[in-house]
């Protein structure tokens, strides 16, 4: 079946491609393109190409000693920062240019003059090419066309109405920095570069998506990374050549190695410190303009259940949960299905008194086990779904719709039994424990309870061995998925089941990190002073 | 992709033969079973039919009613179906001609024997409940002085079902060691070995109060029973088989002026056979530890030679539990102790001569009981509460 869709999705490929290269016909004249000398053909020329969207600014003015030298500024308004345009490019320009000596009719040196004397911006880029200048002009920053150059210069104006840096929602923390990543690239980066100062710490962006033209941009530690994973994601990246990029879960999908399981190989969080401690163990981050979600790579399973806090609480507790989470994880993915099982087919592993319960809350109600387990789970899933949809005020009255009606008055007119009540509850709440994993376990637990109800425990068996073949098969960016348990590396359990103290985590993850294998110094366990000599 | 396709083949082929090949499978959902928590079986009035009870949990009113609830018209949490039939399993089918729901064994608890069935010898019955996969081998054997269904229908206070009640009173006989507790498994070793007699538990309804209560064991010889040891002649025969837990030893105080109790702690035996000029001898020795649990005597009995009296007397009344075990084996002619599996144990090679001579062997085995045993403290107080 797989094999049928393949094949249609290649047959639509090659269409669309057809109609693309009708449509961008333009394109590979325009990164060719450069400016001419006359300003009035290069004003016509960017006034065809932005069009007459009335966020578009031209501003014409002249300056120099005899305001003979005509020149204009284009921007998008609400991207630039006002008082940088006006106080650094057309102030200096308009009333300070006549105080300098500037050659009429040399223009081309002029505009390095201006470049380098009287422009107070920070980031000022001097090109010729059209397709520059439009990028550079759509993303903030503002063109000055001066007339008689060849060249334009690009001034960072970058400024925009953008949400401030707040606490996450989707992890939240007790220990540790509450900082978020916002929506804009810019100061995401900046994020980062505060947690790791260090001058091996790289940036680079490519611009994805024809239309969009978003920047995406990996970051990594140099030296640390290996070289040949910065190479292979700048790979998928660019092979990427869609219309759009609006989050990065486009970029996810595109470049993910197995598209077509249920597990997500590639991780993604929207804290700077736990970013920041990926790129450090070796991961390359992609951070993609106009999403907090900041994507990890390789990710292995372990990964979704390790959290920030792990690493900043003390370890005792700290593997006392990580324990838990694991726990939770399969009660959240087994626990509707174990019922099932028990209760249609081997109730004789029940111990007497509990089957005696689950028996009397049974009694009387209309639908099968299996039936009773997966109608409860679409409810929930309804339920999980509503209350995230649902405006605030309301999302309370959901609560208790699903507390009283669904559970309490479900129970008590007989529809389904009390116990099924509790393990549906149990898995939804399990189910928030390993939040990264929670579409994942969703579709698990469905899965899980048809194979219980038609064939028991052995269903169930033959369905986890399918997916543990899956996860040791899985790879992601090389990595074995199951790593470091599947191939066991001794060394790195120390943070799997256990979270060891700070000062035994000596090397980096071996499947990662193995360019730059020491993370410290042995020995560095805290010790009493050593003692003084007698004197 | 044609790899790709082979293998999903493979694997689907697989699943499916996975299917086939696991045997027993059926989809069962709880309200379509009726778990059986005790089975008797009776001998019908037709000669030659047995009459099959089993107990059927109803779960609905094994569950207390909620508060405000009021009661749910007092209705026994249980239901004792009954059937007549010739074989123990076409008349488990049979019962589900009365029964809606169909009869489920693995949670059954006690098997009960009646004490007509157990005199004419349980094999034949016995032999389905092995057989059948349904049934635990852990259920309890009993035998019923009088009939297995009267058992099954007695009063009782505390536990909510009379085969409970039963498997509780025999899981409770640690405490005092007076009744034997065998289980199926134990039961079959027993029944399948050529010497060693079986027993089990031998239970009793009081006319007055018909409540069930455990008076002593039952002995067979082969698989039929042949007679009933007391509560002393079955903590004798504890002592021996090192099944005791716990119990209360009660002697005389020194001075002989009251009683004193004592709380066996710990306890293990031996059975040491030897050949001796073509006699067997067994030796039997027994290890115990005890505490003072009461006194009722204004002794003090923690001063060394009260202390050392009492221990004698413990040991002296340990003994002679065991030679009253002894002498009711003797009379029964039935191995309870397994004595001759301890001789086939040890002397492999002469056995094959003794084996099949064992019954005239038995009654007239020299055996030897030693007892050691300690008094180690003496509770909370030392003395009696008296006046100084």
């Amino acid at each position: 079946m797989f094999g049928f869709i393949s094949q249609k999705l290649r047959f639509l490929h090659v269409l669309l491609n057809r109609e693309r290269n009708k449509q961008d016909n333009h394109s590979p004249e325009l990164t060719q393109a450069t400016i001419s000398r006359n300003l009035d053909q290069n004003l016509k020329l960017f006034k065809d190409i932005l069009g007459t969207s009335n966020d578009i600014i031209i501003r014409e003015f002249s300056f120099g000693r005899d305001r003979k030298i005509n020149a204009a500024l284009i921007f998008v308004d609400g991207l630039i920062e006002k008082t940088t345009v006006n106080q650094s490019i057309i102030k200096p320009l308009m009333y300070d240019s006549h105080l300098f000596s500037l050659d009429e009719t040399n223009v081309s040196s002029n505009i390095d003059y201006i470049c380098r004397a009287m422009l107070s911006v920070g980031e000022v880029q001097k090109t010729g090419s059209v397709e520059k200048i439009i990028d550079g002009c759509l993303y903030g920053d503002s063109v000055l066309l001066v007339n008689g150059a060849r060249e334009a210069l690009v001034i960072s104006t970058k400024g925009w109405e953008s949400r401030g840096i707040t606490e996450p929602k989707t992890e939240a923390v007790v220990r540790g920095p509450r900082e978020g990543f916002t929506e804009t690239l810019r100061s995401n980066t900046s994020l980062l570069r505060r947690k790791i100062r260090n001058p091996d710490f790289t940036l680079e962006v490519i611009k994805v998506g024809k239309r969009t033209r978003t920047d995406v941009c990996i970051a990594y530690l140099k030296g640390v990374v290996n070289p040949r994973l910065v190479e292979e994601v700048k790979r998928r990246l660019k092979r990427i050549d869609t219309d759009a990029i609006l989050e990065s879960g486009y970029i996810e999908q595109f470049i993910e190695d197995a598209p077509f399981s249920p597990f997500s190989t590639i991780a993604n969080s929207e804290k700077p410190d736990v970013v920041a401690a990926k790129i450090l163990e070796g991961r390359v981050a992609i951070l993609v303009d106009g999403t907090p979600m900041v994507l990890t790579v390789p990710m292995v399973f372990i990964e979704s259940f390790q959290t920030a806090e792990d690493y900043y609480s003390r370890p005792y507790y700290a593997t006392l949960i990580r324990l838990l989470r694991f726990l939770a994880f399969f009660i959240t993915i087994l626990a509707p299905a174990v019922y099932v099982a028990l209760t249609t087919f081997h109730q004789e592993l029940i111990p007497t008194n509990l089957l005696i319960t689950m028996a009397a809350a049974k009694e009387g109600t209309p639908f099968p086990a299996a039936a009773e387990a997966l109608g409860m789970g679409v409810i929930y899933e309804i339920l999980r779904e509503a209350g995230i949809r649902l405006p605030r005020p309301v999302g309370s009255a959901i609560s208790i719709v699903g507390a009283l009606v669904i559970g309490e008055a479900a129970v008590s007119a007989g529809l389904i039994g009390a116990p099924m009540v509790i393990v549906v509850a149990i898995t939804s709440i399990s189910s928030f424990v390993v939040p990264s994993q929670s579409d994942l376990t969703a579709i698990l637990r469905v899965v899980m309870t048809i194979f219980a109800g038609f064939m028991g425990a052995f269903g169930i068996i033959i369905l986890l061995l399918w997916v543990l073949i899956h996860l040791s098969a899985l790879r992601s960016f090389g990595t074995p998925y199951l790593s470091p348990l599947a191939p066991l590396s001794f060394s790195d359990l120390k943070d799997v089941f256990v979270r060891s103290p700070w000062w035994v985590m000596l090397t980096r993850p071996r499947t990662i990190g193995w360019h730059d294998p020491q993370r410290q110094e042995f020995k560095l366990n805290p010790e009493p002073p050593p003692e003084k000599p007698e004197e | 992709m044609q790899k790709f396709r082979k293998n999903t083949v493979t694997i689907i082929f697989l699943l499916i033969v996975m299917l086939g090949i696991t045997g027993c499978w059926n989809r069962r959902e709880l309200d379509t079973l009726a778990f059986v928590s005790g089975l008797g079986i009776d001998k019908a009035r037709e000669p030659g039919k047995l009459q099959l009870t089993a107990q059927i949990i109803k779960p609905g009113e094994i569950k207390a009613p909620e508060a405000g609830g009021g009661g749910m018209g007092g209705s026994k949490p249980y239901w004792n179906i009954s059937q007549i039939g010739n074989t123990v399993f076409s008349t488990v089918r049979a019962m589900t001609l009365k029964s809606n729901r169909k009869l489920f064994f693995p949670h059954n608890e006690v098997i009960i024997f009646s004490q007509d069935i157990a005199r004419e010898g349980v094999r034949k019955y016995i032999d389905f409940l092995i057989r059948d996969p349904e049934f635990r081998r852990l259920a309890w054997i009993v035998v019923a002085k009088d009939k297995a269904s009267e058992v099954l229908e007695t009063k009782t206070e505390l536990a909510k079902l009379p085969a409970r009640n039963i498997a509780e009173l025999i899981k409770a006989r640690s405490a005092t060691s007076e009744v034997s507790a065998v289980n199926m498994q134990e039961f079959l070793t027993r029944l399948m070995s050529k010497t060693t007699a079986p027993i089990a538990s031998l239970i009793e309804v009081s006319a007055k109060e018909k409540t069930a209560q455990l008076t002593g064991t039952a002995v067979f010889k082969d698989d039929k029973l042949v007679g009933f040891l007391n509560k002393t002649e079955t903590r004798g025969l504890l002592w021996v088989i090192n099944e005791i837990k716990s119990g209360i030893i009660t002697v005389s105080c020194p001075d002989g002026k009251g009683k004193a109790s004592l709380e066996i702690i710990q306890a293990s035996s031996k059975i040491k056979p030897e050949i001796k000029d073509n006699d067997i001898h067994i030796t039997v020795e027994v290890k115990a530890e005890g505490h003072l649990g009461s006194q009722m005597c204004l002794e003090d009995l923690t001063q060394i030679p009260a202390w050392n009296s009492l221990e004698k007397r413990q040991s002296e009344a340990i003994r002679s539990e065991v030679l009253a075990a002894l002498k009711k084996a003797r009379q029964l002619n039935a191995d309870i102790f397994g004595f001759g599996e301890a001789v086939h144990k040890k002397y492999s090679r002469l056995w094959k001569d003794i084996e099949d001579q064992w019954d005239e062997f038995f009654p007239n085995i020299e055996v030897t009981v030693k007892v050691e045993s300690k008094l180690r403290r003496s509770g909370l107080t030392v003395k009696p509460p008296r006046p100084e």
